[in-house]
């Protein structure tokens, strides 16, 4: 199966998309594309089959966010620049289920780290944080998210990764 | 006492480029239109015009900014002219809010402030793969 990955465009098929998951398919299908196109709020990648380039397999959403640099402890303070700390935010990962086990999920997730390399590169950032549902934790750890203590017992669970751990995950010099 | 005429000072010559473009006659016409309907009398002007409006879109775009235009009744048209897009930057992620909790911000500082962990087997292979 040749994949692509793109940006969501109006024209996408989004309607048959089905994650197993309402708020994961009505975010797809219902916000995405405002949200990237009319509010700035996320901007939504998609995976497509090369044979059928409109239909969506899988996506992605990123936004940019920061962590309040008044909101640390003093202790950890010293040092940091006297502004909130960028990062990216993955905000959504979803692959439709007739599409599940063929390493979509895998491919979408690289793409995100690629663009957390240009966004730090071109923007700056310094970490990406995902909000990962509980019974997907273990996913995002195979990748080198470690969870953020100290949230909610409930709702998703906050998940941190360091760019220069993505960064050192690149190909050396050959 | 015969009267020794001094040099004339002469300013610096500015060398111009000639510009000519070969048009199709609906493109011929669509510029004599313009130039009509902007009461501009010479082809440099509306280069020139035309030059600094392409310009100012390449800069804008150039910083991430969408071009867009805006009816009186608030209808909105994003310009998306493909070369532009060459100039965009790949990446223009928009800002959101996340509620911290203090103490996630405790763990999250702790977390910032370790030396950065090694990349794992699967986020190696993501890297690595085209």
């Amino acid at each position: 199966m040749a994949v692509a990955i793109r940006l969501l465009e109006e024209s996408d098929d989004v309607e048959s998309f089905d994650c197993g998951d309402e708020p994961l398919n009505s975010y797809l299908k219902r916000h995405a594309w405002t949200n990237q196109r009319k509010n700035s709020i996320g901007v939504t990648y998609v995976a497509v089959e090369e044979s059928a380039p409109g239909v969506v397999l899988g996506y992605f959403t990123l936004a940019t966010s920061s962590i309040p640099r008044d909101g640390l402890p003093k202790k950890y303070v010293r040092g940091l620049p006297p502004y909130d700390l960028p990062l990216v935010l993955l905000a959504r990962l979803a692959v439709d289920r007739r599409f599940a086990g063929k390493g979509l999920g895998h491919a979408l997730i690289s793409e995100a780290f690629r663009i957390t390399l240009r966004v730090a590169d071109e923007v700056g950032c310094r970490y990406l944080i995902t909000e990962a549902y509980r019974e997907r934790t273990g996913w995002y750890a195979k990748y080198g998210f470690i969870p953020v203590e100290g949230g909610p017992e409930t709702g998703p669970q906050k998940m941190f990764l360091d760019v220069r751990t993505i960064r050192a995950a690149l190909p050396g010099p050959t | 006492m015969p009267r020794t005429e001094r040099p004339r000072q002469t300013a610096p010559k500015i060398r111009k480029t000639k510009f000519q473009a070969d048009l199709a006659p609906s493109e011929d016409r669509m510029v004599r239109a313009l130039k009509e309907e902007l009461q501009m009398s010479s082809n440099t002007d509306f280069l020139s015009d035309a030059l600094a409006l392409f310009r100012w879109a390449v800069s804008e775009r150039r910083r991430g900014h969408t071009i867009v235009s805006e009816s009186a009744t608030g209808e909105r048209k994003i310009l998306v002219f493909p070369r532009l897009e060459r100039v965009a930057p790949e990446v223009a992620l928009p800002h959101t809010e996340i509620q911290w909790t203090g103490k996630e911000l405790e763990s999250l500082a702790e977390l910032a402030s370790r030396r950065p962990a090694k990349p794992t087997e699967a986020l190696i292979r993501a890297m690595r793969q085209t």
